[in-house]
């Protein structure tokens, strides 16, 4: 029964972990660490990215890893700030020691306005980095031949982008993700843009394997309810996935038997 | 003697190890990952590994992202 695949058989596998959930979550730009804390249980998210940053010797940081793990929450650091494959290479060496994980989101963006990914570096440093032993989840543009190149590399899954980072436009690269989840044998993980809880049920109606949420929540007027609604969202859209969707149709295709009941004269007898 | 942490300079005590510049720092080990002179060490070794005089440490720490 499909119904029992959704309920219990349909775990995502990336790597070595299996996850129940497909909403991944960020820790940035929430106002207050309690609030952070609170949305990522909301959302049920079992894997949640992080970010490495050069110690500022004059302040006193956070300490957001305490609660992180306190929660069994896996972590996903990414070498966000790396201009190239040199320094995404040392950035991700870095957060294997910080966080004691071989699992990084590689993701290099050259350019600030934009934040998109550049192929050719992340390529670079994917084929390294899947060497050295990372499982290496590349930030990338939906192009379905890079990913082809990364699944060749050795990477455990893409992460395509919907639109650009924090722009909450939604999923502008319809086209090319489909070709991508057509052509993968690793998972999909939409990543970027996904504004609002319908963006994630879109994705995963498409067939993604997962979606990566942080702005929309992290900003949301209420961050704690948003991400219940988002879990909603991506729980629906992998149901409506495992499901099949009915296809679309240009002329209207009639759902009553009107005609019949036309036919069978009976407006002609009450008049 | 002196070592550089992030382009400051702090005194430590000779034979400072890794671990005691961070506590002296008052800085976290967890979520912490360094490179001296450029060249990442391992955390496994930060309580034996001697720093010595004009080492260039970099640190960085796990911080909020997406």
């Amino acid at each position: 029964m499909l119904s029992n695949k959704i309920n219990s058989n349909d775990l995502l596998v990336i790597g070595d972990k299996k996850f129940t959930s497909r909403l991944f979550t960020g820790t940035g730009k929430f106002n207050d660490q309690k609030t952070m804390v609170a949305a990522l249980q909301a959302s049920q998210s079992q894997l949640v990215t992080m970010a490495l940053k050069r110690v500022d010797m004059d302040h006193k940081e956070d300490d957001i890893l305490a609660p992180l793990i306190k929660n069994g929450l896996n972590l996903l650091p990414n070498t966000s700030g790396a201009r190239n494959a040199k320094e995404a290479i040392f950035a991700a060496q870095l957060a294997r020691e910080a966080l004691q994980t071989n699992w990084i989101k590689l993701e290099i963006h050259p350019d600030p306005k934009y934040l998109l990914p550049d192929p050719i570096e992340t390529l670079k440093a994917a084929e390294f980095l899947a060497k050295d032993g990372f499982v290496v989840l590349p930030y990338v543009h939906a192009d379905p031949v890079l990913c082809k190149h990364l699944q060749a590399a050795g990477c455990a899954a893409v992460m395509p982008l919907g639109a650009p980072i924090g722009s909450n436009k939604g999923i502008r690269t319809r086209e090319f993700l489909e070709i991508i989840i057509e052509q993968a044998t690793i998972p999909v993980i939409v990543d970027a843009g996904i504004g609002r809880p319908s963006d994630a049920a879109f994705a995963m109606e498409l067939g993604a394997d997962a979606v990566l949420v942080n702005t929309a929540i992290a900003v949301a007027g209420d961050p704690i309810a948003m991400s219940r609604a988002f879990a909603k969202a991506v729980e629906a859209g992998r149901q409506a996935y495992l499901a099949g969707l009915a296809g679309q149709y240009q002329h209207a295709v009639a759902s009553s038997p009107l005609t019949a009941f036309l036919e069978a004269g009976l407006l002609k007898e009450s008049v | 003697m002196n070592v550089i942490v992030n382009g400051n300079i702090f005194e430590i005590a000779p034979n400072s190890r890794i671990e005691g510049l961070l506590k002296s720092l008052d800085k976290p080990l967890n979520g912490s990952a360094l490179a001296v002179n450029g060249e990442i060490i391992s955390r496994t070794k930060w309580a034996e590994y001697r720093l010595c005089e004009g080492d260039n440490i970099s640190l960085f720490q796990a911080i909020a992202g997406g």
